[in-house]
């Protein structure tokens, strides 16, 4: 879909803080794109926004009354969480269930530990922090036991006297009825005057009151450290004369405005994995391409994602640090394993791979910063894959005899092999676990990988791409022009997108397509508010999509359908596409009674391929060639060496081959071919599907 | 295509990429067990399992959700391949059983067992375990507390052959269905658990095809051979003797006043490691007695919770237990003793080795935990006139460790599964979940704590409401570790509307009417080290939570 241009002429910026870089991407009228990194600023991130903005200012000519656009990819919430620093909160519950939070549905995840750790989110509200009021809904939404408003103000008194930051507010069925939770939020008001308040009733309207709780508590635990960063970042690009409104991108892939990010902030826990998926999608889209996994490999970890005909799959519910956030997010799953992974040996002498890692510090051996342990990037650095001289665009010189140093001693003699033959194992195990996970993520949720494409990305991916797509029978490999910077991209191309859900807890059966009717209306007009305070150009088309929760009765978990209202009868047609879905994803569909759980609506506006474009063609050397060791010979091979600029339209790449570029490095494989899609990207086809 | 090793090229760089290969197969008949299943039971409660064995009968690969599947295919395995010498099988075949007195467990669990043929013979078998909804016998779920005999509990299957060459036995299909209360459930969750060996076996098939049979074959010799090296490496590190523990079981649901003594002597001599279960109680009436798998699957879990936990778990892992089990026992009962509630049996004796190898692993061992697992059960009509069943699956709070207080109301051991909503309770059946609290004040005292219980208060809404309740820790607590105090026992009491309370002796089935409310207050974990040394910090962080 090519949306509509949100912004006047002038210049667009995405912006991605990551745990160690903050990644830039300018694109310029005229449609260039300008790349750059920064280190990012623990203390304060938007530091190194401002950063940015000077580097884009002296470097690169670009005023700042000239931008036009500003998209944010934030870790903020997601770091407030992972260092328990968000704010100190108070938690209102209905009477009887205080504890809730802390009891959580006592599953435990890691099976075979004697000793336990906490599996719920206790510290967002830890006892003396929690209070009950009188009051009781039934399940219809009925008021069973009127709110005590005495008791209420009480609570809100003690949680005020205790120096509370925000409050939380989870009651009983309130998402079918708010009006005491909205009493409270009233009372919270006339007591503290602009004190942060979530209520569970607005955060996350469904069933279930643990979720509930943990959305609604995260939700207020973030909420001033969130309004703070951003209105700092408000301010300081004010003070540099940006009078571009400030985006964030929310954990679901689509963009908004700062003033709404800080309203609902529990939904940026994915704010930057979501840039990174939307990003692949553009490119994959724009390189013809509508299935895709993308494959993100970073140091420590490596995140893996889907995109099913041209769009992202979205769960109705994640984790942050291990605890339920029961938001919509991009589907990312998270595996243990990564550049910095960590290559031992075991007690029965077979070769491991992770899951603990070298990390950023010391990092792996060849970083030189006293790292001695042998990682898969010291492997892929003694295969000739990565030129220790061009890491990371030459900013970083890597030691190639204190790789080959670890790799001696931390494997290969330990197995009796020459170390290239360790470092070529150190890859096949890595890749074979990496492989497994995506079947596992593809195949658990109903899709067969042969038919997609693979995007992998990082600075990592397109090293182990022609592997892992050999194992997934996969024969297509697309690797964007900014691998690298992808999230940062992925933000020029995302929508503006707004997702307001309510319950709508009714049979299929007997239900009159008519009740769907002022139910979305009521939901259109909260997501519409959200979508004003965008302040989107008079005219901007939005785009309205209506879907429905479902699921057999008795049965807890549900799934999402599109609501059609051009068919005749539109129940029965969320009920047909329920069991089509319910077959894809669980392999069966009986025709069994089911019903309607929530329904949901998503405004969207613009969004596109801004994350395309080839950056400026500067001059490239021609190819050279140097001896890499890949896992199809016994012997060194030699292998062609391209500068990614230096790739024209005309190239045609047979592995063994090697694809250079400032942020990652590709390994053409024999029985690949590299060549250039027509928006930059490398396509590597595998030699007997090309 | 070219092999990646061959029989003599067992390196160990493609003994680890086979590895990841072979549970990957295992994950993928598991997510397709799961995905194709029907009941709730399976979906929600995750209790079914599926991997691959050797040809004969080792586990090679297995995808558990919930350790009690740790152990229980391997007799099913080995009683199929008793049964049905391999030369008569042939590809597609497909075997099943469920009778705890043949292989199984208790008669929920049915095992499906095919063959992986490559080359003409079989190298390996593909195996599945599903908890069904019902089997039939006294009561809907097929777990009567009140059973005295294993009649009484469902259809009993013997090993059968399901399938031969792909084609459904239509005879043993018929006898299924006439004896289960929801026949649909039940068939399509055993096609469900087919479809799963059937994916393992083209899998491994062709992977075969690729490596070759006679490779593949020796990869998995030398992969059992390697986890067994270095789980006798492990015990090794554990110093020799002989560890003991006593635990009990509150009753066996028919003789409400008999506790019920488990005993284990766990002895560590050299790289090996035995349990000797003499003491334990008689097998006792009522369905509480466990065949010989449950004690397997339990010292499975301790052994493997105990040894490194990056030891990749196969059948290699297990060739260092030894047990005795005295027959006539709790632990190895003479049918038809009825099995049903083993699952409280798992659990205790899980915690009783645990218990026992305290004193040599003080750093690695927790006081004990509750260790229970409170099943409540409600059925009846609605206002409307239309059935209902509901149920609830309750926890304690687990044992506090050297450095670590107990976690509050946590599953542990050999299960692991979710309590209900009070939202959803209520939205689906009459009855009202009035209370969700943390138990004060349960939590056995010590430098560290043991964890909480919790207090949970139901209420029925509509009048002739059958009541099923069982649980444990009513008589005896889970004890304290170095001087740290026994966490409090567990409590349930109905408070009827008239004002009337009966406490519940552990076990009880029985009717509640409109307004009638259950109390239900789950023990504690057991402290660890002397009280006097608890941090004044900690002390003072609990009262101002509200923890004691």
């Amino acid at each position: 879909m090519q949306g509509a241009d949100l912004t006047a002429r002038g210049y667009q910026f995405g912006i991605d803080i990551g745990g160690t870089f903050t990644d830039v991407v300018c694109r310029a009228p005229d449609g260039s794109i300008r790349l750059t990194k920064v280190a990012t600023s623990r203390a304060d991130p938007s530091r190194a926004v401002l950063a940015a903005l000077e580097t884009a200012g002296a470097d690169w000519g670009v005023p700042a009354a000239a931008i036009a656009r500003f998209a944010h990819g934030t870790t903020v919430a997601t770091n407030a969480v992972l260092e328990r620093k968000g704010a100190r909160i108070g938690l209102i519950a209905t009477e009887g269930f205080r504890d809730v939070l802390e009891i959580g549905r006592q599953m435990r995840h890691q099976m075979y530990d004697l000793v336990l750790r906490p599996e719920t989110p206790g510290f967002l509200a830890p006892g003396r922090y929690r209070r009950e009021v009188r009051e009781r809904l039934d399940a219809s939404g009925q008021v069973l036991v009127p709110l005590e408003e005495e008791e209420a103000r009480r609570a809100v008194r003690e949680l005020l006297d205790q120096g509370v930051q925000a409050i939380a507010v989870c009651l009983l069925f309130s998402f079918l009825n708010p009006a005491h939770e909205q009493r409270i939020a009233e009372i919270v008001a006339e007591m503290s005057p602009g004190l942060p308040v979530s209520l569970s009733s607005a955060v996350d309207p469904a069933f279930r009151e643990y979720e509930r709780t943990c959305a609604t508590g995260f939700d207020a635990y973030v909420k001033p450290l969130v309004a703070d960063y951003l209105a700092n970042l408000e301010s300081g690009l004010a003070r540099a004369g940006v009078g571009a409104t400030l985006q964030v991108m929310q954990s679901r892939g689509g963009l908004t405005a700062a003033g709404v990010a800080r309203q609902r902030p529990v939904r940026l826990f994915l704010s930057g994995p979501a840039g990174g998926v939307v990003g692949g999608l553009a490119v994959g889209l724009s390189a013809g391409y509508r299935d895709l996994i993308t494959v993100d490999v970073g140091g420590t970890s490596c995140d893996i994602a889907l995109v099913s005909d041209g769009r992202p799959l979205i769960r109705a519910e994640g984790l942050i640090d291990g605890f339920p956030v029961r938001v919509p997010m991009v589907d990312v799953t998270a595996i243990g394993s990564g550049g910095g992974s960590l290559a031992w040996i075991d007690a029965a002498g077979t070769l491991r791979v992770g899951p603990d890692s070298a990390g950023s510090e010391p990092g792996p051996a060849c970083y030189g910063r006293g790292g001695t342990r042998a990682t898969v990037t010291d492997a892929s650095v003694a295969l000739g894959y990565i030129d220790p001289a061009r890491f990371a665009g030459g900013s970083m010189r890597l030691d190639p005899a204190l790789a080959e140093a670890a790799l001696r001693r931390e494997v290969a003699e330990p197995l009796g092999m020459d170390p290239a033959r360790a470092a070529l194992g150190i890859h096949r195990v890595l890749n074979a676990q990496m492989a497994e996970a995506i079947k596992l993520v593809s195949i658990g949720r109903g899709i067969d990988p042969r038919g997609y494409a693979l995007l992998p990305l990082g600075g990592a991916g397109p090293l182990h791409g022609c592997a892992l797509a050999e194992e997934l029978g996969i024969s297509t490999i697309i690797v964007p022009p900014h691998p690298g910077v992808l999230a940062a991209a992925g933000l020029l191309g995302a929508p503006v997108e707004h997702e307001v859900a309510g319950a709508f807890p009714h049979p299929c059966a007997g239900l009159d397509s008519a009740l769907l009717q002022p139910a979305l209306a009521a939901l259109d007009d909260r997501c519409a508010a959200l979508m004003a305070e965008e302040r989107l150009p008079a005219g901007t088309d939005v785009q309205v999509g209506h879907s429905a929760d479902l699921c057999y009765i008795g049965q807890s978990y549900w799934l999402e359908v599109p609501l059609d209202f051009s068919a005749a009868d539109p129940v029965g047609a969320a009920y047909q596409a329920f069991l089509a879905a319910h077959d894809r994803v669980y392999g069966h569909a009986p025709p069994l009674p089911a019903k309607f759980v929530n329904l949901r609506t998503v405004h969207r506006a613009g969004g596109g391929s801004a994350a395309g474009g080839a950056t400026r063609a500067g001059a490239a050397p021609p190819p050279t060639t140097r001896p890499i060791r890949v896992r199809q010979h016994p012997d060194p091979v030699p292998a062609a060496i391209w500068q990614r600029a230096a790739i024209g339209p005309q190239h045609r790449i047979p592995g063994p081959a090697i694809i250079e570029q400032v942020d990652t490095t590709t390994l053409v494989e024999p029985g690949w071919t590299a060549s250039l899609a027509p928006d930059g990207a490398a396509l590597l086809l595998r030699r007997d599907a090309a | 295509m070219t092999t990646e090793f061959t029989t003599a090229d067992l390196d160990p760089v493609t003994v680890e990429v086979m590895r990841h290969r072979l549970e990957g197969i295992a994950n993928e008949m598991q997510a397709t067990l799961l995905r194709s299943s029907f009941s709730p039971i399976v979906k929600e409660g995750l209790d079914a399992s599926a991997g691959l064995f050797t040809a004969d009968g080792q586990t090679l690969a297995q995808s558990c959700s919930i350790p009690i599947h740790l152990a229980t295919l391997i007799p099913a395995v080995g009683r199929i391949l008793r049964d049905f010498p391999p030369a008569t099988m042939q590809p597609d075949d497909t075997y099943l059983l469920n009778d705890p007195y043949c292989g199984g467990t208790h008669l929920p669990d049915i095992a499906i067992v095919q063959p992986v043929f490559a080359g003409g013979r079989i190298i390996a078998f593909s195996a599945a375990m599903t908890h069904h909804q019902d089997m039939g016998g006294l009561s809907a779920g097929s777990v009567p507390t009140n059973a005295t005999e294993i009649f009484q509990e469902g259809l009993r299957l013997p090993p059968l052959k399901f399938r031969d060459r792909g084609v459904v036995n239509a005879t043993l299909e018929a006898i299924i269905r006439q004896n289960v209360r929801i026949p649909d459930t039940v068939m399509g969750d055993i096609h469900a658990q087919v479809s799963a060996c059937s994916i393992g076996a083209r899998r491994l098939a062709e992977l075969a095809e690729k490596q070759g049979g006679n490779a593949l074959t020796a990869l998995f010799a030398e992969l059992l051979d390697r986890s067994e090296r270095m789980t006798r490496l492990a015990l090794a590190g554990i110093p020799d003797g002989t560890w003991r523990a006593v635990d009990w079981l509150d009753n066996d649901g028919v003789e409400l006043d008999k506790p019920i003594r488990i005993e284990v002597a766990v002895t560590i001599k050299g790289d090996a490691i035995h349990i000797d279960f003499t003491g334990t109680s008689p097998q006792v009436r009522g369905p509480l007695n466990c065949v010989p798998s449950g004690s397997l699957a339990a010292a499975c879990f301790a052994v493997r919770a105990l040894t490194d936990p990056r030891i990749p778990t196969n059948g290699g892992c297990f060739r260092p237990i030894s047990l005795h089990l005295p027959e006539g026992t709790l632990v190895n009962p003479r049918a038809p003793a009825p099995v049903n509630a083993r699952t409280s049996t798992i659990k205790r004796i899980t915690g009783t080795i645990l218990a026992a190898m305290a004193e040599v692993l003080p750093d690695r061992v927790p006081a004990p935990s509750a260790g229970q697992m409170v099943i409540v059960a409600f059925g009846g009509k609605r206002a409307d006139g239309t059935p209902f069943v509901t149920g609830d699956l309750i926890a304690g709070g687990s044992g506090a460790a050297r450095g670590a207080d107990g976690v509050d109301v946590i599953e542990t051991d050999a299960t692991n599964c979710m309590n209900l909503p009070a939202e959803a309770a209520e939205m689906e059946t009459p009855i009202r979940l009035n209370r969700v609290a943390l138990r004060p004040g349960s939590g056995g005292d010590g430098e560290y704590r043991g964890g909480l219980g919790t207090i949970r208060e139901y209420e029925a809404l509509v009048d002739e409401v059958s009541f099923t309740h069982r649980s444990e820790r009513h008589f005896s607590a889970a004890g304290g570790l170095f001087g740290g105090a026994p966490g409090a026992m567990a409590r349930s009491v109905i408070h009827r509307s008239d004002g009337t309370q009966e406490v519940i002796p552990s076990k009880i089935v029985t009717r509640l009417q409109k307004g009638d409310r259950v109390v239900i207050e789950t023990a504690g974990g057991g402290g660890y080290g002397e009280p006097g040394r608890r941090a004044a910090a900690a002390r003072e962080a609990d009262a101002r939570d509200g923890k004691t």
